[in-house]
């Protein structure tokens, strides 16, 4: 039984001009706050943001028609990798680079594609994605919020929760019920919804350690155009869940920790300490071997296969990675001295934050069940 | 997969399984000489196969996958380097590493079997959603050693492989923990017996975390190696060894 065919990936030649390009960016303009290096695909800096389009390091797989660059998948993985490597804030543009652009490229209508891919690959417009609703945790085909037909539009009712970056985007992509009466996955339609529209409302939910990234969003009589429909009405459930695959696989499911693993190898330098050397090891041969894994489903997605049970391994393996580091390094290191003052300030933040990365894109149990179907015992 | 590594993995695949564990070299070593295996990485100037570290991969795996009783990936090694040299060391290191993602998979398919047949509570084990997360986990295990297994045979190929080889034997060793642990635990009480195969798998597990290097051995090399090397170039030393 070999559940995880492993590709040889044929990295691009271009990659290390790639990996120059962004790590000079990133110097220039990145995060110098080692606290905020980590977990940085969450850490919104829209200027950072606007300052990677320019670039034309956004959208890089798109069509130039909607202002893409038309390189490789893998390119964009060189690039992404590097970003979440050194801590960039990149929150701000994450998702709609990752998924809401390709969905609309994919599904939506000349009209939505027009108006929001392009901004997109600038670094001007963002998104969130509207799926969780009060009560529905990870059960998500519960679904309440409601769009009904309304001459040629929609009006939206209904509250989406644990919405990341409501209170900084543009736009969302919103999983409702468009079908009245309808129960479970059928009867679901993806809607595009300006976030300045009439009727939509944003209330922040702030964190444990105080920060604000998710929101409650209310629709209160939101009136859409017949064209915020992306996709097939009805077929809401099948387009949310066909690419999950970008969404559990990618580095930002294992590099989470990253900067606190820096900072730790930095810390060892001069300790001379034995257990500290090991920690260093297992954690070098786990990133490494991480790094293998979302690489080979990375080249399998970009071959247009749909890798979806390597992409959940990844996933978990991934998230338990990031979420022992601040763990493994606090139970290791003693932090009553000055020298270890960087290392502290990460760590602990780390350890706050770090409840968090099994519970976001699915939880560890949602994640263990999709695996266990894919073994073939459910 | 290349046309070589297909043929021979069709060709090593069902001659061990039906040496299986009982194999021996006084025995059986001659059917194993008849293919050419041990002569697998000897090249073909000096008349052996000729192979790369991916074949090895494939046939070392399948030796693990089956149990092999004899220690073929040896044999393999010690016709291309010395006994007493640091790179047979490091190449049994990434033999036992290969034989330890194909054992781990052959482990995970017979419990997969085990708990699709066997009815506790009026169901079979495999429904009960404790289970399930159980082999879940045990199948990631399974994942990471096959897919570090992969490569540090790919970095043989592609020349210096110090750091793979002791990522990639230190991620299997970790695997052997999880892995031998959840299945003994979901077999119950048949897996602890002689009649029942599971203890050809896991017994070699345990014996290979041992071998060439535990995980103290490899955590500190690298380990050494990361710090000396310093924090801002552990990205760059990464990537720069696959690009």
């Amino acid at each position: 039984m070999q559940t995880f065919a492993t590709e040889v990936v044929d990295w691009p030649d271009t990659a290390p001009a790639l990996r120059e390009q962004v790590r000079a960016l990133v110097a220039e303009h990145g995060e110098p706050d080692p606290v905020r290096r980590a977990n940085s695909w969450t850490k919104a800096d829209p200027a950072f943001s606007r300052r990677l389009g320019e670039a034309g390091l956004l959208g890089m797989t798109w069509p130039k028609e909607y202002g893409g660059h038309e390189r490789s998948q893998l390119e964009r993985y060189v690039v992404i990798e590097e970003l979440l490597a050194a801590g960039a804030p990149v929150g701000a543009h994450w998702i709609a680079d990752r998924q809401s652009a390709p969905l609309l490229l994919r599904l939506g209508n000349d009209e939505l594609k027009e108006r929001w891919v392009p901004a997109i690959a600038r670094g001007e417009a963002f998104a969130c994605i509207g799926l969780s609703e009060p009560g529905s945790g990870s059960d998500l085909a519960s679904v309440r919020t409601a769009a009904r037909r309304d001459g040629d539009g929609w009006v939206l009712n209904g509250q989406k929760v644990w919405t990341t970056g409501a209170h900084v985007s543009h736009f969302m992509i919103a999983l409702v019920r468009t079908e009245a009466g309808s129960e479970r996955q059928a009867g679901l339609s993806q809607l595009v919804i300006p976030m300045d529209a009439p009727g939509v409302s944003v209330k922040p939910i702030i964190d444990l350690t105080g920060a604000h990234e998710f929101n409650e969003v209310f629709f209160e009589d939101v009136r859409l155009p017949d064209s915020a429909l992306l996709g097939v009405e009805g077929e809401g459930w099948k387009q949310a869940t066909a690419e999950l695959s970008l969404e559990r696989s990618g580095p930002e499911r294992y590099l989470s920790s990253m900067a606190l693993f820096l900072e730790l190898v930095r810390y060892a330098g001069p300790q001379d300490n034995p257990a500290l050397e090991e920690l260093v090891g297992r954690l070098a041969a786990e990133a490494w071997t991480l790094r293998l894994m979302s690489a080979s489903v990375a080249a399998k997605l970009a071959r247009g296969e749909d890798p979806a049970l390597e992409a959940t391994m990844v996933k978990d393996l991934g998230n338990s990675y990031e979420q022992a580091i601040p763990q493994l390094v606090q139970a290791a290191v003693d932090f009553g001295h000055n020298e270890s003052a960087a290392l502290r300030a990460v760590c602990f933040y780390l350890l706050q934050v770090s409840p968090s990365f099994s519970l976001r894109g699915g939880t560890r149990e949602i994640i263990k069940g999709i695996i266990a179907r894919g073994l073939g015992l459910r | 997969m290349s046309d070589t590594r297909r043929m021979l993995a069709e060709t090593a695949d069902p001659l061990f399984a039906e040496l299986g564990p009982g194999a021996t070299a006084e025995r059986d070593g001659d059917r194993l000489d008849e293919l050419g295996l041990p002569l697998l990485m000897v090249s073909e100037a000096d008349g052996g196969f000729g192979g790369t570290w991916l074949d090895a991969l494939t046939v070392f795996r399948l030796a693990g996958y089956h149990g092999l009783g004899i220690d073929l990936p040896r044999m393999v090694v010690a016709r291309i380097a010395a006994e007493e040299d640091e790179r047979f060391f490091h190449l049994m290191a990434f033999a036992r590493a290969a034989q330890i993602a194909g054992a781990l998979d052959a482990a995970l398919a017979m419990v997969v079997g085990y708990v699709n047949d066997r009815q506790q509570f009026g169901r079979p084990l495999g429904k009960f959603q404790a289970v399930q997360q159980s082999l879940a986990t045990f199948a990631c295990e399974a994942a990471a050693a096959n897919c570090a297994a992969v490569g540090a045979a790919q970095a043989l190929d592609e020349g210096d492989a110090e750091f793979e080889i002791a990522a990639a034997k230190l991620r299997a060793n970790r695997a052997v923990e999880v892995g031998t642990t959840v299945a003994h635990q979901v077999h119950g009480a048949i897996g602890f017996t002689q009649e029942y195969a599971l203890h050809d798998l896991t017994r070699p597990l345990w014996q290979w975390r041992s071998e060439f290097g535990n995980d103290a051995y490899w955590a500190r090399r690298l380990g050494k190696d990361v710090i000396a090397r310093g924090a801002d170039h552990f990205w760059p030393d990464l990537t720069a060894r696959t690009d």
